[in-house]
C-alpha cells in the first residue's frame, strides 16, 4: 500500500472575483522510501495542495471533495484534533520561503527545541541534544543554534527549517520549493543534503517545484501538474526521456540543459487559464501545439498508458511522434502566437 | 552591536537637540514678553537684596547673548529663581508636584496599558464579529469624549452623588505624614488618586487597544504563525508565544512614548481633580503670571517628554533584535 | 503601519483622487461602505446646519440673562419648556449656547485642520521631493515640534498672544502638522521613483510643476483623511484651551460651557443638563471626524479585508 495516495482532492479558493478552483480533483500517491517530484509553474495549485494534505490554507480556502489517505487513514475525515496528531509526527511541511517561517524574536534553536517539547514529548535536555544532532544532519554548525533567524543566510535558514520538518520522525515530508531562493551552489548543496537524508532516514518525499533540473536531480518518480490537474506521471528516468504529455514536452525544451548546450530553448507560449472560470475542454489547449477539436471540448482524465505510467492527453499514444514533432511544433506557436480564442482552428501536427 | 549602538547614538544627539532647542524657545518667549523684560524673573515686590541676588544669578543687566549662556548653564542646574507667589526657589516648588505628575501618570497607564494590551489581543481574537464591529467605535468614543468632561461626569457621579471618592486634591486638609512614602502609601493618598488615574486610564486605553489589536491582526497573518499551525502547535501556545510577543514590540514602545505624552496632557486632569502636579502648577502658573514657575513648569514637562522618546527608542532596540539605521 | 508602509500599499486610488470631483466620489463611495463613515458624514451634516441655522434655532441670545416672571434671575433652571437644558447659574439659556456653540466648534475645527493639512503636506510634499539637505532641516523641525508638548505650549503662547480664537488656531497649525507632514513625506518619497514623474522632468517640468501638478493630487487622498482626524482633534484642543481658561472670554464655545459649569460647581449641584450636553457635542464631533477618517483609511489602504 503506497505511503499517501490522494484522490481527486479539490480545493477552492473564495474570492472578490468569485470561487476560483485552484486544484481540480488531483490523484496521486507516493510509495514509501521514494521521492516524488511535483512539478508545474508557479500559479498551478501545487503549494495549495501541499498545505491542504495537512489541512493549513488560508481562511478563504476550502477543502471541497475527495479523500487524502496516509497509511489507509482518509485524513480529510479526522477531526481537529486527530489531524494535529499527524501533523508534523507524521507528515511534516517544509514551506516556501523559509526566512518568513522563522519568528524573529525567537533563535532558531529555542524554535526547534519548542516543537520538540511540546509536540514530541521530550524533556528540555532531551530535546536540546537532539536539536544539535538534527543540525549536525543537515549540515549546520550546532553552534549556530542561538542565533537568531537574521544573523543566518537564506541557505542556512532553509537547512534549519528543515532540520525543524525532521524534528519529530516524520514519515512523509512534503518539500515546497526548498531552493527556488537560493543561488545555484547552495541550491545544490541543499539538495545533496536533502537526498542523503532521504536516503539515510528511508523518508518518503514529496517535492514541489517548478524547476524540473530538481527533480531530475533529487527524485525517483514525477507528477506533472498544470492547472490545477495532474497531467502525467511516472518514474523520473522514463517522463523526462519520452514525455506523454505535451505539455512535458513544452517543459523539456523550455530548460536548458548543459550538455545540449546549443540545442534552442524554446518557451511554451500563452498563459496558463484563468481557475475562477476553468475551460470545459482540456485546459492546455490553447497553447498546445497537438490540440485537435475534440480537445477543446472534452477534457482528457488521467489514464494508465502503460508500464504504470498516468498521462491525461487524448493523444497520448501517439506521444512518440510527437514527442518528435515537439521542438518545431512549439517553436511555430512561439511564432505565430497561441491560440487564445476557445474552440479555434486546431494547431499544426499530424491529426 | 555597532548598529544598535549607532542608532541610539544618533537619537541621543537627536534628542539633546530638540532639548537645546526647546530651551532656547523657552528663553527667547519670555524674554520677548512685552514690558520689562526683567519682570521674567523679578517680581517688584520682592525685597531689594533678592531683587539684586536675581540680576545677578541670571545675568539681567547683561548683553542678550550673556543672559542666553547664563540662562543654559542655570537651566542645567535646575536654576530657574524663585516662585513670585511663595518666594520659594522654583526648583523646591518643583520637586515637590513632579513626583505627584509621575504617581498620577504612570498608575493611570499601567492600567490604560494592562487593559489595552488584553482588550487588544481579545479584539483581535474577535475578528470579524458583531463584538469587534461595536467595540472597536466604543473605543473611539473614549477618545473623543474629552478628558476633562468625563473627568466632571465622574465627579458628579461618584464624588458628589455617591460621596465614594474625594473630589480634589491629593490628600486630605489638614492631613501630614512623615515621609513622602508614606503618603504614596496611605489609603487617604489613594483615594484621592482613584478618580483622577481611572478616568486618565480610560482615556489612555484607546490607543494600546487598537495598538494591540492592529498589530496582532497583522502579525497573525505573517509566515511565521503558518508554519506553526503546520507543526501543530496549540492555538494558545500560537496565540501568546509567538504573535503577542511580536505584537508587543510596538506597544511596549507606545508605553514609554505613552509617558512622555500623558505628562503633556496631564494638564487637563490635574486641572479638573485639582491634583497637585505639574500640569496644574503650570496652569496656575500661567494664569497667575509666576513666571520662573510657569518657565519651570513647562520646561521640566517637556524634559520628561523628550527623554522618554529616548527611553522608547532605547527600549525597542533592545526588544527587537532586527533594529536596524533606518527605523522609521 | 508606519509611513512608509501607507506609502507603499497606496493603489489605484492614487489616480482616483486627482481632481476635486472624484475626491468627492471617494467619500460618497466611503459612506456607502462603512456605516460608522456614513454615520460621520451624518452628524457633520447635522452639525453644518445647526451652525448655519443657529439664530433661527436657538431660542435666545446665548450671552443674555434670563429672568423669571417675578423679576428674578432665571438661574440654574432645570430644564423645562422654556429652556430647554435649563439654564446656567447667571440664568443664560444652556440650549442656545450650545447651538452657537457649533459654530464655533465648527469653524475652530476646519480652519485648523486646514492650516495643518496644508502646512503639513507643503513640508511633506517639499522635505520628500527635494531630499538632501532641505528633508534634514524640515525633518529636525518635525523633530522639535514633536518634542514639544502640546498643550502645556498652546497654554503658554496663548498666554502670551492673547486669548483670541484665532490664537488658539494658530497654535494649533504651528505645532500640529507634524504628524501628517511626516506621513506625506514617506508617501512623496516613494512617489518620486515613479515613471510618470521622472518623464514629467525629462520632459522639463520645473520641480515646483512636477511637485504640484504631478505628485501633489496623488498625496491629497492622504491629506483628506488626516484632515478629516484633524478636524476632530482641533475641536478638543480648542475646548480644552477653553476649560483651561485660555479661550476667547468673548466666545461661547462648548469649552467655554464646561469650564463655566465647572467654576460654578455644576457638577456639586448635579446641574446635569448644562455640562453633560456641550461634553456630547464635542464627543460626537471628534467621533464623527474619527470614524469619516477611519473610512477613508480603509478605503485606500485595505490591508484588514473582512470576508
Amino acid at each position: 500500500m503506497p505511503l499517501l495516495e490522494i484522490e481527486n482532492l479539490t480545493v477552492q479558493y473564495h474570492t472578490l472575483r468569485g470561487a476560483v478552483q485552484a486544484v481540480r480533483g488531483v490523484t496521486l500517491s507516493i510509495e514509501r522510501g521514494r521521492a516524488l517530484g511535483l512539478v508545474g509553474e508557479s500559479g498551478c495549485g501545487k503549494t495549495t495542495l501541499a498545505r491542504a494534505l495537512i489541512n493549513v490554507l488560508a481562511r478563504n480556502a476550502a477543502i471541497t471533495g475527495g479523500a487524502v489517505r496516509f497509511d489507509g487513514v482518509d485524513l480529510l475525515q479526522l477531526s481537529g484534533g486527530a489531524l494535529n496528531d499527524y501533523r508534523w509526527r507524521r507528515i511534516g511541511l517544509v514551506p516556501q520561503a523559509a526566512m518568513d517561517s522563522l519568528d524573529p524574536v525567537y533563535p532558531v534553536g529555542v524554535q526547534l527545541v519548542e516543537t520538540m517539547r511540546l509536540r514530541g514529548g521530550l524533556t528540555p535536555a532531551q530535546a536540546r541534544e537532539r536539536a544539535a544532532r538534527l543540525f549536525a544532519l543537515v549540515g549546520l554548525e550546532p553552534t549556530r543554534l542561538r542565533l537568531y533567524p537574521h544573523e543566518l543566510s537564506g541557505g542556512m535558514k532553509q537547512r534549519v527549517v528543515i532540520a525543524m520538518a525532521l524534528a519529530l520522525q516524520p514519515k512523509l515530508v512534503i518539500a515546497d520549493e526548498p531552493v527556488t531562493a537560493l543561488d545555484v551552489i547552495v541550491q545544490h548543496q541543499v539538495l545533496r543534503t536533502m537526498r542523503e537524508l532521504q536516503e539515510t532516514l528511508s523518508l518518503s518525499l514529496l517535492l514541489i517545484t517548478h524547476d524540473i533540473s530538481v527533480v531530475a536531480d533529487l527524485c525517483d518518480d514525477v507528477a506533472v501538474m498544470y492547472a490545477g490537474r495532474i497531467v502525467e506521471t511516472g518514474s523520473v528516468r522514463e517522463v523526462f526521456a519520452a514525455p506523454q504529455h505535451p505539455y512535458t514536452m513544452g517543459l523539456r525544451n523550455a530548460f536548458p540543459s548543459l550538455r545540449a548546450s546549443s540545442a534552442r530553448l524554446v518557451p511554451i507560449e500563452g498563459y496558463p487559464p484563468d481557475l475562477a472560470s476553468p475551460p470545459n475542454g482540456c485546459a492546455f489547449a490553447p497553447r498546445c501545439p497537438f490540440a485537435v477539436q475534440r480537445c477543446w471540448g472534452d477534457d482528457p482524465v488521467l489514464m494508465p498508458t502503460g508500464g504504470g505510467r498516468l498521462a491525461a492527453c487524448h493523444r497520448a499514444m501517439e506521444a512518440d511522434v510527437l514527442r518528435i514533432q515537439a521542438p518545431q511544433a512549439f517553436a511555430r506557436l512561439e511564432a505565430i502566437g497561441s491560440q487564445a480564442v476557445e474552440g479555434g482552428a486546431p494547431g499544426g501536427g499530424i491529426p | 552591536m555597532p548598529t544598535r549602538f549607532s542608532f541610539l547614538a544618533s537619537r541621543l544627539s537627536q534628542t539633546v537637540l530638540v532639548l537645546w532647542v526647546v530651551a532656547t524657545l523657552l528663553f527667547l518667549i519670555f524674554r520677548l514678553m512685552p514690558g520689562n523684560p526683567l519682570v521674567a524673573y523679578i517680581d517688584p515686590n520682592f525685597t531689594a537684596e533678592v531683587q539684586q541676588a536675581l540680576l545677578r544669578q541670571f545675568g539681567l543687566d547683561q548683553p542678550l547673548h550673556v543672559q542666553y549662556a547664563v540662562f543654559l548653564s542655570n537651566l542645567v542646574r535646575g536654576e530657574f529663581g524663585r516662585s513670585f507667589f511663595s518666594r520659594e526657589p522654583v526648583s523646591q516648588v518643583m520637586w515637590q508636584v513632579l513626583p505627584n505628575t509621575l504617581v498620577l501618570t504612570l498608575s493611570a497607564l499601567l492600567l490604560a496599558y494592562a487593559v489595552g494590551v488584553v482588550g487588544g489581543a481579545l479584539l483581535a481574537a474577535r475578528r470579524g464579529t458583531w463584538a469587534e464591529a461595536w467595540g472597536i467605535p466604543a473605543v473611539l468614543a473614549t477618545r473623543a469624549a474629552p478628558e476633562f468632561w468625563v473627568g466632571m461626569l465622574a465627579l458628579a457621579l461618584f464624588s458628589f452623588t455617591l460621596n465614594w471618592f474625594p473630589s480634589s486634591g491629593a490628600t486630605s486638609p489638614g492631613s501630614a505624614y512623615s515621609t513622602w512614602w508614606a503618603q504614596v502609601a496611605s489609603w487617604d493618598f489613594l483615594r484621592h488618586l482613584t478618580l483622577p488615574a481611572l478616568t486618565l486610564a480610560l482615556y489612555l486605553q484607546g490607543l494600546p487597544t487598537l495598538l494591540m489589536r492592529s498589530t496582532m491582526l497583522e502579525v497573525m497573518d505573517e509566515d511565521f504563525i503558518t508554519f506553526c499551525r503546520m507543526r501543530g502547535l496549540p492555538e494558545r501556545t500560537i496565540l501568546l508565544r509567538h504573535a503577542a510577543r511580536n505584537a508587543l514590540l510596538p506597544v511596549v514602545t507606545a508605553f514609554a512614548l505613552g509617558i512622555g505624552y500623558s505628562i503633556g496632557g496631564n494638564v487637563i486632569i490635574e486641572t479638573v481633580f485639582s491634583w497637585p502636579g505639574l500640569g496644574r502648577t503650570l496652569v496656575r502658573a500661567v494664569a497667575a503670571k509666576d513666571y520662573p514657575v510657569a518657565q519651570a513648569a513647562f520646561f521640566l514637562i517637556a524634559v520628561v517628554m523628550i527623554v522618554m522618546n529616548f527611553v522608547a527608542d532605547l527600549l525597542y532596540s533592545l526588544l527587537d533584535p532586527r533594529v536596524s539605521h533606518e527605523r522609521q | 503601519m508606519s509611513g512608509s508602509e501607507r506609502a507603499a500599499a497606496l493603489p489605484q486610488w492614487t489616480r482616483a483622487a486627482a481632481t476635486w470631483r472624484d475626491a468627492l466620489l471617494v467619500t460618497w463611495a466611503v459612506a456607502r461602505r462603512d456605516r460608522f463613515a456614513l454615520a460621520g458624514l451624518i452628524i457633520y451634516a447635522v452639525l453644518l446646519a445647526v451652525a448655519l441655522a443657529a439664530p433661527a434655532l436657538a431660542p435666545y441670545n446665548p450671552l443674555d440673562l434670563n429672568y423669571r416672571p417675578d423679576g428674578d434671575v432665571a438661574a440654574n433652571e432645570a430644564p423645562s419648556l422654556s429652556h430647554w437644558l435649563g439654564t446656567t447659574n447667571l440664568g443664560r439659556d444652556v440650549f442656545s449656547q450650545v447651538m452657537f456653540g457649533t459654530r464655533v466648534a465648527l469653524v475652530v475645527g476646519f480652519v485648523a485642520a486646514f492650516g495643518v493639512v496644508v502646512l503639513g503636506t507643503l513640508v511633506g510634499l517639499v522635505a520628500g521631493y527635494y531630499s538632501g539637505w532641505v528633508d534634514t532641516i524640515l525633518m529636525r523641525l518635525a523633530d522639535v515640534a514633536f518634542g514639544i508638548p502640546f498643550l502645556p505650549m498652546a497654554i503658554v503662547l496663548v498666554a502670551f498672544l492673547g486669548p483670541s480664537i484665532w490664537n488658539t488656531v494658530l497654535v494649533m497649525t504651528l505645532l500640529l502638522w507634524r504628524d501628517t507632514g511626516r506621513v506625506i513625506r514617506a508617501q512623496v518619497l516613494s512617489l518620486r521613483t515613479r515613471s510618470y514623474v521622472e518623464a514629467a522632468r525629462v520632459l522639463g517640468a520645473s520641480h515646483v510643476r512636477t511637485m504640484f501638478v504631478h505628485i501633489a493630487p496623488n498625496v491629497l487622498p492622504l491629506s483628506f483623511l488626516y484632515g478629516s482626524l484633524a478636524v476632530g482633534w482641533a475641536i478638543l484642543t480648542e475646548a480644552s484651551i477653553s476649560f483651561l481658561g485660555f479661550g476667547d472670554p468673548n466666545v461661547i464655545s462648548w469649552g467655554f460651557m464646561l469650564q463655566d459649569a465647572y467654576n460654578s460647581q455644576a457638577m456639586a449641584r448635579h446641574a446635569f443638563y448644562w455640562f453633560v450636553p456641550p461634553g456630547l457635542c464635542i464627543m460626537l464631533a471628534v467621533m464623527a471626524g474619527f470614524f469619516i477618517g477611519r473610512g477613508y483609511e480603509e478605503l485606500l489602504f485595505p490591508r484588514l479585508r473582512r470576508r
